[in-house]
C-alpha cells in the first residue's frame, strides 16, 4: 500500500472518486441509450429540443463503452467493498441503520446480475439491425440503466450516511 | 437545425464475435444462467470461496467469521462462483445442436433478471423488517 507517499485515508478516497466518476461515465451512456430506444427520433422537422438531442445519439455505439465501464466500475467497486465492510457497514449496524445496509447488500447482487446480462446485451446492439433481438436489446438496456440509476443512488446515499471524512 | 434520425439500429454485424452462431449461443447462455446460478448461490449460501478482509484470508467454500478475525464476505465468493458456473454452462451450451440452441427463448435474457428484483426484496428482508 502506498502509504509512504500519501496517507491511508486518501489513498481510498481517491479509488471511491474513481468509483464515483467510472459511475458517472457508466450512468450517462445507459441513460443516453436507455432514452434512445423508448424514445427514438424518427424524424424532426424545425429545431431540435434538449430531449430531442438527448435521446438522438448513435446508441449501438455505446454498447461496448458501458460493458467495459460497469467491468472497470465493478473491480473498482470490488476493490474498496473491503474497507466498506469493515469502516462503514459495522458502524452502520452499530448505528441500527438497518434498511441502509439492506440498500447496499441489493446494490451488490443487482451489480453482480447486471455483470452477467452484459455479454447479452453487448451481442443484441452489435446485431442492432436484427429485428429478432429488439425487444430483448430494449428491455435489457433500460434493465442496466435503471440498475445502474439505483446503483449510484444507493451508494450516493451511503457515502451521505457515512463516506467521506467519517 | 434538424436532429438526425433513428440512430438505434447499425450496419449489419461486421465482427466475428457479432456473427458467431456459438457465440450467441454462448453469450446468451450465460445471460440467461448467469441470475439463476446467482440466485441459487444467494439462496444456498454456496460461495466458492470465503474472504476475511481484517486479516486478508481466503478460505475454500463458506466460513464463518472467526472470533476476533473480523467479519467475512461471501459476495465476492458468490460472484467468482457465478461467472465460473456460467461460464462452463455456456460453453456445454455451443456444443448443442444449432437447431435446438437456436430455440433457447430469448424472453429468459431479460425476464429472469426482472423476477430476480422481487427475490432479492425477500431475501433481504432481514434488513427491511429488523426491529
Amino acid at each position: 500500500m502506498p502509504v509512504d507517499i500519501i496517507s491511508v485515508n486518501t489513498f481510498w478516497t481517491i479509488w471511491l472518486l474513481v468509483h464515483l466518476i467510472l459511475a458517472v461515465f457508466l450512468l450517462g451512456a445507459l441513460t443516453h441509450q436507455a432514452v434512445s430506444v423508448m424514445m427514438p427520433v424518427r424524424q424532426v422537422a424545425g429545431p431540435a429540443g434538449f430531449v430531442t438531442r438527448f435521446r438522438a445519439v448513435p446508441a449501438a455505439g455505446y454498447a461496448t463503452a458501458v460493458c467495459v465501464l460497469w467491468v472497470l466500475t465493478f473491480i473498482v467497486g470490488s476493490y474498496i467493498y473491503t474497507k466498506y465492510r469493515i469502516y462503514i457497514r459495522i458502524p452502520i449496524e452499530q448505528a441500527g441503520y438497518w434498511k441502509t445496509q439492506g440498500f447496499f447488500d441489493f446494490k451488490e447482487h443487482v451489480a453482480s446480475i447486471g455483470l452477467t446480462l452484459l455479454p447479452a446485451y453487448w451481442f443484441f446492439w452489435k446485431n442492432a439491425q436484427n429485428p429478432q433481438y429488439d425487444t430483448a436489446r430494449k428491455i435489457l438496456t433500460v434493465y442496466l440503466a435503471v440498475a445502474c440509476w439505483f446503483l449510484f443512488i444507493v451508494g450516493h446515499v451511503l457515502n451521505n450516511v457515512r463516506g467521506f471524512g467519517s | 437545425m434538424s436532429a438526425p434520425t433513428a440512430t438505434s439500429r447499425t450496419s449489419p454485424a461486421t465482427s466475428s464475435l457479432a456473427s458467431s452462431t456459438r457465440f450467441r449461443t454462448f453469450v446468451i447462455t450465460f445471460s440467461i444462467v448467469g441470475p439463476v446460478i446467482y440466485m441459487i448461490c444467494l439462496q444456498m449460501n454456496w460461495p466458492l470461496f470465503t474472504y476475511h478482509p481484517a486479516t486478508n484470508r481466503f478460505a475454500l467454500g463458506w466460513e464463518a467469521a472467526r472470533s476476533g478475525e473480523g467479519p467475512n464476505m461471501t459476495w465476492y465468493g458468490w460472484t467468482a462462483m457465478t461467472l465460473i458456473v456460467g461460464t462452463v454452462v455456456s460453453f456445454l451450451a455451443t456444443l448443442l445442436p444449432e437447431s435446438i440452441a437456436k430455440k433457447i427463448p430469448l424472453i429468459l435474457v431479460w425476464l429472469l433478471p426482472i423476477l430476480a428484483i422481487p427475490y432479492l426484496i425477500y431475501d433481504l428482508r432481514q434488513w427491511w423488517f429488523h426491529p
